[in-house]
């Protein structure tokens, strides 16, 4: 596919004022912050909106109000010790910021991961990205007036913090990834735990869905609006649901796979005309593939029982415990490798498919125990700078409905 | 890749009343479905072994000294540099231990990267975790709010060894 540029041209207020100058309803514009306290912003995005009547002009967000400065504090504190700083990005998945921190160190340090590792991320990505369009479901459903979705979608939530909370001791934040694998083992109590939330929540999703789709309210509100074409998404970078929304059969699981999802049976879903409604429609779908997704994962969990989850090199991953208490080697490599945790020369990208869009963290690397340059290509920050494109010209309140299909979290956004 | 199919309303559809229904059908089966929130104070979240609360310095059998050998590793593994250390020269066998170890839990983000970087098995995450005080510097916790026996953090111990059992395969450095 060929992508075109698309010019974004704003109508300047002047021009507009002078040519309706005579119509005494229009010609004046008025100038309206929305945010960065509105609740439906999500987060502390600012709006600044010419508004002429109820229809929308030169939308300019403005991002930053979040900014912790998470890429310089990366090159100061070191590889490993980023890992809870990833958390706080995308605070609604931080397990999926964790993987792809640690598959792009893992890049450099030309690092295989054992095969029951790769299977218990991929089950845990599958269950993050549940949970973050658990997020966009409930908080764009209670933007356009659905309280009972929100309460619903929560309620699942709660279970994925369950899981969460028996397999990694924390409910956010969890921190459980490591160069090389992950943390922890899955025992059988939260494999249990995790089997029966994906046996029930396609009924969970069947039942919002009956409410949601066929509701005249959540269809009138939809329906071509926040209207973005292929040509529009692919030049405004658009990627993840926003990107499939629009018809462009993109996503990263299949065209560049990683953790061996390609090893794993799902479709993606894709919409035709690029609107909230297909939006919500391709996020809904996806959330049916990464529960077979995760299934999949717990069967190849039961056949590889007993396997490695962390990779055996001593440049890079701790060693057990008793070992070090026994071993002089051992504890020679603990005090290294928390001390001086060094990775080769070198730079490296790695995008993950996040529930967002494409996810990347880029480092470079000068083989010392920091890296040089820290980039994070966060996949929120493209869909904001979309917003002035899909709502030029439509009317105020379909603002809500567009943010809400938008679905960015501004931890990642200003990072 | 598969086209979702966007549906297009039916006439009743049109008219919201079913919709109205199915959802008032959904509030009233909510009603007598189990409560899922918790009063908080009252009921709080069970913990176990798995919980990771705030960290704790383990003693030593005879319940007077601490395990700790103020090497500085988990000094230096801490993220949210909370932990301050200094050490000094002892009689003891192990000849260092910590003059003053301090954890500031306002900065601590119950990350768990002491724990797994103590060689001495000194601190362990508790299952305490509910933090609150009038001032911010007595949430600076010393030796004296850290210091735990080792009974009482058996049970994270325990699972801490049982997790990060892996590389059963012998290997060809040790």
């Amino acid at each position: 596919m060929t992508t075109q540029l698309f010019e974004y041209a704003p109508s300047s207020p002047d021009s507009l004022a002078s040519t309706e100058r005579d119509d005494p309803v229009h010609g004046e514009l008025m100038k309206l912050n929305m945010g960065p306290q509105h609740p439906a912003t999500h987060g502390v995005l600012q709006l600044k909106i010419d508004l002429d009547g109820e229809t929308m002009h030169n939308i300019d967000p403005v991002v930053g109000f979040l900014h912790r400065g998470k890429e310089k504090t990366c090159e100061s504190l070191g590889w490993a010790k980023f890992f809870p700083h990833t958390d706080r990005l995308d605070y609604v998945q931080p397990l999926m910021n964790n993987i792809g921190y640690a598959l792009t160190l893992e890049q450099l340090a030309q690092l295989e991961v054992p095969e029951r590792g790769q299977i218990i991320r991929v089950l845990l990505m599958e269950i993050s990205r549940i949970a973050a369009h658990l997020i966009y479901l409930g908080t764009t459903a209670i933007d356009l007036g659905a309280v009972s979705i929100f309460f619903g979608t929560f309620k699942e939530r709660e279970r994925i913090y369950s899981i969460l909370d028996a397999y990694t001791g924390h409910r956010m934040n969890n921190s459980y990834v490591r160069i090389g694998g992950v943390f922890a083992d899955v025992d059988d109590q939260v494999e249990g735990m995790m089997r029966e939330f994906l046996n029930s929540i396609p009924a969970s999703i069947d039942g919002w869905e009956g409410m949601l789709t066929g509701n005249r309210i959540w269809y009138d509100r939809n329906r071509n609006v926040g209207t973005i074409t292929k040509e529009q998404a692919l030049a405004w970078a658009l990627t993840g649901p926003n990107l499939r929304g629009a018809g462009v059969a993109l996503d990263l699981r299949k065209s560049q796979p990683y953790s061996g999802y390609e090893d794993y049976d799902f479709d993606i879903p894709v919409g035709t005309v690029g609107d909230c409604y297909d939006r919500y429609l391709v996020r809904i779908e996806e959330m049916r593939q990464s529960v077979l997704i995760a299934l999949q994962a717990l069967e190849r969990l039961r056949t590889t029982r007993g396997g490695e989850f962390l990779a055996e090199d001593r440049r890079y991953v701790l060693p057990p415990k008793d070992k070090v208490h026994s071993s002089m080697e051992e504890l020679i490599f603990q005090f290294k490798i928390v001390t001086d945790l060094r990775l080769p020369r070198g730079e490296a990208y790695h995008p993950i498919e996040s529930s967002k869009g494409e996810l990347g963290f880029f480092c470079v690397s000068d083989g010392t125990s920091s890296p040089v340059r820290c980039h994070i290509r966060a996949p929120g920050l493209y869909n904001v700078q979309a917003i002035p494109a899909i709502a030029e010209g439509r009317l105020f309140s379909d603002m809500v409905a567009i943010i809400g299909s938008l679905d960015f979290v501004m931890g990642e956004v200003d990072r | 890749m598969v086209i979702i199919k966007r549906k297009e309303l039916s006439f009743i559809e049109k008219l919201y009343l079913p919709q109205i229904f199915q959802a008032l059908s959904h509030s009233f089966r909510a009603m007598f479905q189990p409560r899922i929130t918790r009063q908080y104070p009252e009921e709080p979240l069970p913990t176990n072994e798995v919980t990771r609360g705030q960290p704790r310095l383990t003693l030593l059998e005879d319940g007077e000294h601490l395990a700790c050998v103020s090497c500085g590793l988990c000094e230096a593994a801490c993220p949210a540099y909370a932990i301050t250390i200094d050490g000094h020269e002892t009689e003891r066998f192990i000849e260092r231990e910590p003059e003053r170890f301090e954890i500031d839990m306002l900065r601590c983000i119950l990350c768990g990267f002491c724990e797994e970087a103590c060689p001495k098995d000194a601190i362990f995450m508790s299952d305490e975790l509910e933090l609150a005080d009038f001032s911010r510097a007595a949430l600076v916790y010393d030796i004296d709010k850290l210091k735990r026996p080792r009974e009482e953090l058996q049970g994270r111990i325990d699972y801490f060894y049982q997790v990060n059992d892996r590389w059963r395969t012998p290997s060809s450095t040790s």
